[in-house]
């Protein structure tokens, strides 16, 4: 099946969005846009395979633009969205393509990825990864498992495993951003794998797979779901634990 | 003999040790073994309505969720992974 007319916005040009976007222009996407306002941190090379040395201090999608570009063929087109995924732009933003992958480094920003797929009908490919530890999974446009499903809602004060100290390897988030894009081209190809968790262990070279079950009660998608619009308040940072929504040390 | 294999957050409380060898009949006898080995460690994994949201337990590949929960039933040799949700990349 011809990937030339297909579409895909990756949410995040960091460890995961590169390896994502590289796989996704290589396999022949028609149009690939990356959604991101950092700029390039020495300590972001090791695994954020788009940029080098001398892209450091430039914006990230300056440079992820024109690596992409040199990669692709004629008639792609490789999009720079220079914003964060915000309430107010997050519908508008997903609308435009057919499958969305985020790879954000922070919870309320995938939790605001995940509820504004499901309203935009759109699936979704989650991706997450410190240090040896990824996980992956796609989720459909209704749902029935979706991420809320799995963890509910934005930690609330009971956070405390995630403000450990991190880091992030590069051969972690390159297999995971890899399997993200996988998983995407499985949903543009027709064939999509939705509700499996892919978790891998570095540690021990595991992969393992884990059915994602849909959660009745779920506020997103279940069958007196609540979730019906995106309200800026539902994605404001713990007052007390503001660490444990931006993994520390881990830019995306 | 359960073994629990343990994130590095909650290394802290293993003295740095990556599985700790417990006994336990059910998920919830091994996190009761689990907190007299390594105190604390039962606030990280549970409150008042079970598995913390933003934890997950599984008995060798299932998410407990996804079997009896705290309920599960375990045998001799099983491997019990903790495995807290992330957000990175």
């Amino acid at each position: 099946m011809s990937l030339q007319g297909k579409s895909a916005l990756i949410i995040g040009a960091g460890g995961l969005g590169c390896p994502a976007a590289l796989a996704l222009v290589e396999a022949g996407v028609g149009r690939v846009a990356l959604a991101d306002d950092d700029q390039v941190e020495l300590t972001n090379l090791h695994r954020q395979i788009l940029y080098d040395d001398a892209d450091v201090g430039r914006d990230k999608l300056d440079a992820a633009v024109e690596a992409l570009e040199r990669r692709a063929r004629p008639g792609q087109r490789i999009e720079a969205i220079r914003s964060r995924l915000l309430p107010d732009n997050a519908l508008a933003m997903v609308r435009g393509f057919d499958v969305v992958l985020e790879g954000a480094d922070n919870f309320a920003t995938k939790f605001l990825a995940a509820d504004a797929c499901h309203l935009a009908g759109r699936p979704l490919v989650h991706g997450a990864a410190v240090r040896f530890r990824a996980t992956v999974w796609a989720v459909a446009p209704e749902g029935r498992p979706c991420y809320r499903c799995l963890f509910e809602d934005l930690p609330r004060g009971e956070a405390q495993l995630t403000c450990a100290e991190a880091g992030v390897l590069g051969p972690v988030v390159g297999l995971a951003g890899a399997l993200m894009a996988d998983l995407a081209l499985d949903v543009l190809s027709g064939s999509p794998r939705f509700g499996t968790l892919y978790a891998y262990e570095g540690l021990a070279d595991r992969l393992r797979e884990v059915p994602v079950a849909a959660r009745p009660g779920c506020a997103l998608c279940g069958p007196a779901a609540s979730i019906s619009a995106l309200e800026e308040l539902c994605y404001t940072a713990v007052d007390d634990c503001d660490d444990a929504l931006i993994t520390r040390g881990v830019q995306p | 003999m359960i073994t629990v294999r343990i994130p590095t957050p909650l290394r802290t409380l293993t003295g740095g040790n990556e599985q700790v060898d417990v006994e336990g009949a059910t998920v919830r006898d091994v996190i009761e073994s689990l907190e007299k080995k390594c105190p604390g460690m039962k606030d990280r994994l549970l409150d008042d309505k079970g598995v913390r949201r933003f934890v997950n337990l599984y008995v060798g590949d299932e998410d407990v969720r996804f079997l009896d929960g705290l309920e599960t039933k375990l045998t001799s040799g099983t491997e019990i992974s903790i495995v807290p949700a992330i957000a990175g990349g």
